[in-house]
């Protein structure tokens, strides 16, 4: 049978390591279009694992096909800001250019469209990755060419469409200064790993992931922790809708990222390092794997690292399959295991037991960039930049309602109409703060400042207008966590899908009081009671406009008996009492 | 007081590594914390989120909400576990899953629900506000299973199911599928238990809180059950206590695994969960039967009772006390076989008693009683949980013995380190880290490798060895002149990787043996016995915790069938018959007197029979014809007999030969005890009572004890425990009354304390001794090589019993439904033969038909198969060559040939054939 020949193949070129699980599974994708039944078998009986496990595994990733499909396929971005930009134009427009639905396939079997969640192209929406290829900026009027040259079956890399601009629209000192290959790790090998360490202490790093964890207390408890083996890790599963900051780091900085994971190995003591690069940008991959090779050639990997004795390091890149909580780091780690990307209870923490059990660091695209400069700059450099407890630059994702979106490296402190006026949004009704785990914030806390003291973000920042649906908005972002919810606790699971419903019933105009209520106290329970940040930020985007915006979900709901007869002022304390905060009195909405 | 913690503002002792969940149940009371996905026999799992709690570094510090069941309790934490916060969250996640529940079961209606319910009435959900969303209520049923069910609408994903198939048995059954609400359990193929790897072990339908997946009993729910019983599984010797529900008509409704049992913590497998429906089968024995004129007629009690006695009267007159004997069962209790021993030593006068220990485990016994002083396992299974490396020899737990199997898989999954020495690749080989696949029959050469390299490499435990030991110098001397070369070539596996587990043995801190009737049914079986044990002495691995010599009990009273004398040279407690004191305690304390001639081992008996000098044969409940080797030789046996008395549940291959047959209850209609493999003397509770028409084992050789002029009193555990505290010497402490729910594990002293390690400062017999023994090839093989160049080995199946008297009248027959026979695809191909051809098989003795598995599970030249079932009667094959010291037979080792067969299986006209039986009688 083929499969069980391609399966047997490529097992074999794993050396049937079964920890490579997601790696074959991908290559027997490429290979045979899909994963059906006898695939999983042929993976069961190849890597003699229960045959539930590697289903469970493969059913768990979005982009793993389990039914034959067409030659082409088509995955349209469908999130927040792509369907502000006119993604739902551009879907219809496909549907009649193919004569077929999303989720299924044209008669020809030649072109499959499907929708999927942020690719990391807001700025240049609406956008596909169509067979892997990113293709922006789309108009209606591109659709037919795009479908033709599909089914001419020409190179659609050569289409304008094809190309992805890097919209670094300011580059600051940190992350986008200009590089010397290999100066960070030259550096690194005069020092001791304490003395790695101590400098990412002075230089007072926080993870730019979001949560702003001591980079310099992760890698030291890391390195206490006593194991003959230790990993490092870059997430660069960059899956927050509305961001793409790693994106362009990985194409414009890779010496950099890699740069800071051999300073990370240095003073880790790893000899491992693994970047784990979300599927949806497998056409980094080339340029990525060509600087590693480049840095190996130099003596900046392998063995003997700049000469010095014993310190070898190398690292490999684990493409993703498509799942958000992937970004999560212990589920990161799951998934680098060849297993389905749930997050581990905690502790133990991964820098005790982390990938393969080993202490283990992860740490964000930036983050690494951040410690290799350090490393060359000093520590006391980076902490001049920034506030007090935020220091250094932080890259910032912007898109949605304004003239420049794009890449913005800026100082920490920089309050938020400030950066309104930079990219041309001076009028948004609304700003999505760190994606829609973040909060939505409204007019009134545009004077607060982007830090870890008053608004910490990831980076992505979501702008909306003053004519949007916000709470559609919403909505959409809540569908996106039911979507990616892992299913592993029971809040989040069924939490993150009731959560939608209700917010859908209000917004059709069917909600009561006793809805809105429901939804608080929903919000409240998957907040509180989920296992991960996942779920315990999923209900973010209902809470914080429940909290900021009232007055929109006033207008939409009903009283019990049917008559439009709300109480504002009362929705409010509720919506207050419910935040723990006291009414705001200023600006409120426009 | 040390290291502390606040609950609910008072401070409690924390102990360490102790998650909040323990920590509040422990000092609060079980039950305390409401909880869907939590089971305290499986990893914390943190997915249902009700067991939340609050914690705070400060008494009034902030709050933090966290699952009480995966969070570590730390010093000076404050918990709060009952605030008003935390109530109303925990009420609200119980309303979230219900959401996804099929709300006409919410009210209850005790459909195996019932934990849930529990939950939803403790946290107090008196209505769901959410309106009926998406839900999984539309999953089809499973019903394609011949035991497991699903109803997956139940389902509320707690993965407890799946981390029982994990975590308890170890077979990776099920998973979940998809992500986040679209995610749902799996079983195999997703086609349902049937096209799956389940063993029916049912430990996914004992924790699954909502009734989501059952079994056909719905056994969790038992929902006609007016009670339920606590007794001890008949079948292997490893001692589950079982929990039995009965209706009011006293019909046995299911059997679930009590989880506070020591020996199987809620867990059992398909034999002894599913497999009780032989108690109410029709073709139940239901009076006794008489042979007249070559027919059964039915007769009463006394009718044949007087047939009976007469005619053993008359033997015993005409041929003498010595024509008569009796073989007892290890299937029965402690107390009947004590009887039956009783009633051929003092009523009948003879020392011919004898069980079927004969046939598996009596080189065991006799080996570990020539070394240690004693034949029975050092340890307790619970010391499987402190070993570092596992020995396992001859013996396939997971089929055989599949509690204490699942035991050691996890523990070698968790990373113990597995020396398996078995011919066989059976399931335990996929997790050994060395698998020495031996050719059947050269144990010996094997270990006496093996022993070599522990001490040329230097690793015998000296100090041990000089305190405990004697005969050390002159074994090792003999084991440093042995031809390693020769013996490597013998045994067929080659030296080096004997030698890396050899070190690997000899350097674990804890090793821990096991052994099974591969080492034991081989003409060399007692003598590999004493190697086993050398080998823990020498390494020290004895007389401590997490090691020690432990055969795997086939039976599961097989201990207690030869404590109590059934063994025709050591009488009640192990006494030596010919020993003139041991001859006057027994005849004073009997009141009759006995004889001091060792009487006849089961195979001199069948030997006796066909020379005429055995008469007359009582068998309690074992049906030798399906079971003994060599059957055309048994049936003659048999068939030479004067009388043959058969007590028996169910019709028998043997029972056809029975000139009277007494229906005798199942041990679910009796009370006594079972003695399990590790010396655990446990109730045995009768359930219902006898079924109509039947009497106990233990009433029936009392009746026949009366009859024949022997004053004993009516069967009755309590007072026979008495009898028996008084003269076997480790039951010195044993009352019925004070054995509580788990029993107690031999020896006993008289102040009721009982003992988990034997061995601990002395061994039984003094100093512990060396035998050294040079391998032997068998005389089966040496004789009939030539023509018979095929070596078959036979063992058991995890569906079935033994003969499967009793598991083939369940729904085990509906999982495996005949015996194969397992081929190499080397050898198959050679013979033009493919899985699912019928084979003619061949032995000097005699020929079957049987179908064909074609499969590397042995190596070319070995052939395996199962006796499980008559239509192919294996033992019309196997040899008569048996153990030099203990009688044991050789099953292990038969001289075969095979090659496709012309027509169709044996079937009634077509019987197994003999090939030479009179010659084979006279030889």
């Amino acid at each position: 049978m083929v499969e069980t020949d391609v399966v047997n193949r490529i097992v074999q070129q794993f050396g049937g390591d079964r920890t490579r699980l997601l790696d074959m599974a991908r290559a027997v994708h490429a290979e045979l279009g899909h994963i059906s039944e006898e695939t999983v078998a042929a993976l069961a009986k190849a890597l003699d694992v229960p045959r539930v496990e590697v289903r469970d595994m493969v059913s768990f990733y979005a982009f793993f096909f389990r039914e034959p499909h067409g030659t082409n396929v088509i995955y349209l971005c469908h999130a927040v800001v792509e369907r502000m930009q006119g993604a739902d134009d551009i879907a219809r427009a496909l549907e009649e250019a193919t004569g077929t639905t999303f989720g299924a396939s044209d008669p020809d079997a030649d072109i499959t469209l499907r929708y999927t969640s942020c690719i990391g192209l807001s700025d240049q929406a609406p956008s596909a990755l169509v067979n892997g290829v990113p293709v922006t900026n789309l108009t209606v009027d591109d659709v037919p060419e795009l479908v033709a040259a599909l089914r001419g079956g020409r190179d659609i890399t050569r289409l304008r469409q094809a190309q992805v601009g890097n919209d670094v629209r300011t580059a600051g000192q940190v992350i986008f200064a200009p590089t010397e290959r290999g100066a960070a790790v030259r550096k690194a090998v005069t020092m001791t790993p304490d003395a790695i360490i101590e400098e990412l202490n002075v230089a007072r790093l926080r993870g730019r992931g979001g949560a702003g964890f001591p980079t310099a207390m992760k890698w030291k408890f890391c390195r206490q922790a006593k194991e003959d083996v230790h990993y490092v890790v870059c997430n660069a599963d960059e899956g927050e809708p509305g961001t793409f900051k790693d994106r362009a780091i990985l194409a414009l900085q890779p010496n950099l990222v890699f740069g800071g994971m051999t300073v990370a190995a240095r003073a880790l003591g790893a000899r491992k390092g693994i970047l784990y690069l979300r599927a949806e940008y497998e056409y980094l991959l080339r340029d990525l794997e060509s600087e590693l090779d480049k840095r190996r050639h130099l003596g900046l990997l392998g063995d003997n690292i700049c000469g010095c004795e014993g310190f070898d390091f190398d690292i490999r890149i684990q493409l993703g399959a498509g799942a958000y909580i992937c970004g999560e780091e212990s589920a990161l780690i799951e998934s680098l295991e060849g297993k389905r990307g749930a997050p581990r209870a905690r502790p133990p923490f991964p820098v005790e037991h982390g990938y393969l059990g080993k202490p283990t660091s992860v740490n964000n695209v930036e983050t690494l960039c951040c410690a290799a400069r350090i490393l060359v700059e000093g520590g006391a450099w980076f902490a001049d930049i920034g506030t007090k407890d935020s220091t250094g630059t932080k890259l910032l994702s912007v898109s949605g309602d304004c003239t420049k979106p794009g890449v913005y490296e800026l100082e920490y402190g920089l309050t938020v109409l400030q950066l309104l006026e930079r990219v041309g949004a001076e009028n948004a009704q609304a700003v999505q703060m760190g994606g829609p785990s973040g909060q939505c914030l409204a007019r009134k806390d545009f004077a607060r400042s982007i830090s870890f003291e008053d608004l910490p973000t990831g980076g992505s920042v979501i702008i909306f207008g003053p004519e949007r649906d916000l709470l559609e908005a919403m909505r959409q972002f809540t569908a996106f966590f039911a979507e990616e919810s892992c299913g592993w606790c029971a809040p989040c699971r069924v939490g993150t899908t009731l959560l939608e419903k209700c917010l859908q019933k209000i917004l059709d105009g069917k909600g009561t009081f006793s809805d809105l209520e429901a939804l608080e106290t929903l919000g409240e329970t998957v907040k509180t009671m989920s296992r991960c940040g996942l779920g315990q930020t999923a209900a973010n985007p209902i809470l914080t406009t429940l909290r900021n915006f009232p007055i929109l979900y006033a207008d939409r709901v009903r009283s019990d008996d049917g008559v439009m007869a709300f109480d504002l002022e009362r929705a409010k304390e509720e919506c207050c009492s419910v935040a723990g905060r006291a009414p705001a009195t200023g600006e409120e909405t426009p | 007081m040390s290291s502390s913690a606040f609950l609910d503002g008072v401070a409690h002792e924390i102990k360490d590594g102790e998650s909040l969940y323990d920590f509040i149940e422990r000092n609060i009371g079980k039950g305390t914390v409401p909880t869907l996905c939590y089971d305290s026999r499986l990893e914390s799992f943190g997915s249902c989120r009700v067991c939340s709690v609050e914690i705070a570094l400060e008494e009034e510090g902030p709050r933090r909400v966290v699952a009480s069941c995966h969070t570590p309790v730390t010093e000076n934490l404050y918990v709060f576990s009952t605030s008003a916060r935390i109530k109303k969250l925990r009420k609200n996640i119980v309303e979230l899953v219900l959401t996804d529940y099929p709300h006409d079961l919410i009210k209850g209606n005790g459909n195996g629900d019932r934990e849930l319910h529990e939950v939803v009435k403790q946290v107090g959900l008196s209505e769901i506000r959410y309106a009926k969303g998406e839900t999984h209520n539309d999953i089809k049923k499973d019903i394609s299973h011949a035991y497991m069910r699903a109803n997956l609408s139940k389902c509320i994903n707690c993965y407890r199911c799946v981390r029982a198939c994990d975590e308890i048995q170890g077979q990776f059954v099920l998973n979940m599928h998809g992500r986040g609400f679209d995610n749902r359990i799996i079983m195999g193929n997703d086609q349902g238990f049937a096209d799956s790897t389940c063993v029916s072990c049912g430990a996914c339908a004992q924790t699954c809180p909502t009734g989501a997946i059952t079994d056909i009993f719905d056994s969790m729910a038992a929902p006609n059950a007016v009670r339920k019983e606590r007794t001890v599984c008949s079948y292997c010797g490893v001692g589950c206590n079982l929990e039995v529900a009965v209706d009011a008509a006293d019909n046995i409704l299911s059997i679930t695994a009590p989880s506070d049992a020591v020996v199987n913590e809620g867990h059992t497998c398909l034999k002894g969960r599913y497999a009780f429906k032989f108690q109410s089968h029709p073709d139940r024995l239901k009076t006794p039967l008489i042979k007249r004129n070559g027919k059964f007629e039915p007769a009463t009690w006394d009718e044949a009772y007087g047939f009976i006695a007469e005619r053993l009267t008359a033997i015993k007159e005409k041929h003498g006390p010595d024509s008569i004997a009796g073989i007892s069962s290890a299937r029965c209790t402690n107390e009947e076989n004590y009887l039956l021993q009783k009633f051929i030593r003092a009523v009948i006068g003879t020392n011919n008693i004898d069980c079927c220990a004969r046939v598996c485990h009596s080189p065991t016994a006799l080996g570990m009683q020539m070394v240690y002083g004693t034949g029975a396992a050092t340890n307790s299974i619970d010391d499987i949980k402190q070993a570092d490396l596992f020995l396992v020899v001859g013996a396939n737990p997971t089929d055989a013995h599949p509690v204490t199997g699942a035991k050691i898989k996890q523990a070698v999954m968790k990373g113990a380190p597995l020396i398996l020495i078995d011919p066989m690749k059976i399931e335990l080989a996929k997790y050994a880290k060395y698998h020495l696949a031996l050719r059947p029959g050269t144990n010996i050469a094997l270990l006496n490798i093996f022993t070599y390299y522990i001490i040329s490499e230097g690793l015998v435990d000296e100090d041990f060895v000089e305190r405990r030991c004697e005969d050390f110098e002159e074994f090792s001397a003999s084991i440093r002149t042995i031809d390693i070369h020769a013996l490597e070539a013998t045994c067929g596996v080659e030296r080096a990787l004997i030698r890396e587990a050899a070190i690997a043995y000899a350097t674990a801190n804890n090793a821990m043996e096991f052994h099974g009737l591969g080492v034991t049914e081989h003409s060399q079986g007692t003598r590999t016995v004493t190697m086993l044990a050398g080998l823990a002495m020498m390494t020290g691995n004895i007389g401590r915790p997490g090691v020690g010599v432990n055969p795997l009990r086939g039976q599961n009273n097989v201990q207690g069938a030869a404590d109590m004398g059934a063994q025709p040279h050591q009488g009640a407690g192990y006494l030596d018959v010919t020993q003139p004191a041991v001859q006057q305690k027994y005849s004073e304390f009997y009141g009759r007197p006995v004889s001091s001639e060792v009487g006849y081992k089961i195979p001199e008996m069948f030997d006796a029979a066909c020379g005429g000098k055995l008469k007359a044969l009582w068998l309690m409940g074992e049906d030798v014809v399906q079971s003994d080797p060599n059957t055309q030789h048994v049936i003659d046996a048999l068939s030479n007999l004067e009388l043959l008395v058969v007590q028996e549940i169910l019709p028998t291959e043997t029972g056809k030969l029975a000139d009277v047959i007494l229906p005798a209850t199942t041990f679910l209609e009796k009370s006594g005890t079972f003695t399990n493999g590790e010396r655990r003397v446990q109730r045995v509770n009768a359930v219902v009572p006898p079924a109509e028409g039947t009497k106990t084992d233990g009433q029936i050789v009392v009746d026949i004890m009366n009859t024949m002029g022997y004053n004993q009193a009516d069967y009755d555990p309590d007072t026979m425990l008495r009898e028996i505290a008084q003269i076997v010497p480790f039951f010195a402490g044993i009352k019925w009354d004070e054995l509580g729910e788990n029993g107690k594990q031999w020896p006993v002293t008289q102040d009721g304390k009982d003992t988990q390690i034997l061995h601990t400062e002395t061994f039984k017999r003094g100093k512990g001794k060396f035998y050294f023994t040079e391998w032997k090839e068998s005389v089966e093989i040496k004789d009939n090589r030539g023509k018979f160049p095929y070596i078959l080995t036979t063992g058991r199946k995890l569906e079935h019993y033994n003969c499967g008297t009793m598991t083939r009248r369940t729904n085990n027959a509906m999982l495996l439904k005949e015996d194969t026979l397992v081929i190499h695809p080397k050898d198959a191909k050679k013979k033009g033969i493919k899985t699912g051809d019928m084979v003619r098989l061949f032995s000097r003795r005699g020929e079957i038909k049987m179908k064909s598995h074609v499969e590397k599970l042995v190596k070319p030249g070995i052939l395996y198969t199962t006796f499980h079932f008559p239509d192919q009667m294996i033992n019309y094959l196997t040899s008569d060559v048996s153990d030099g010291d203990s009688m044991c037979p050789e099953y292990k080792v038969v001289a075969v040939d095979f090659e496709p067969a012309t027509s169709t299986p044996n079937e009634q006209t077509d019987e197994p054939k003999k090939m030479s039986a009179t010659k084979q009688a006279s030889e």
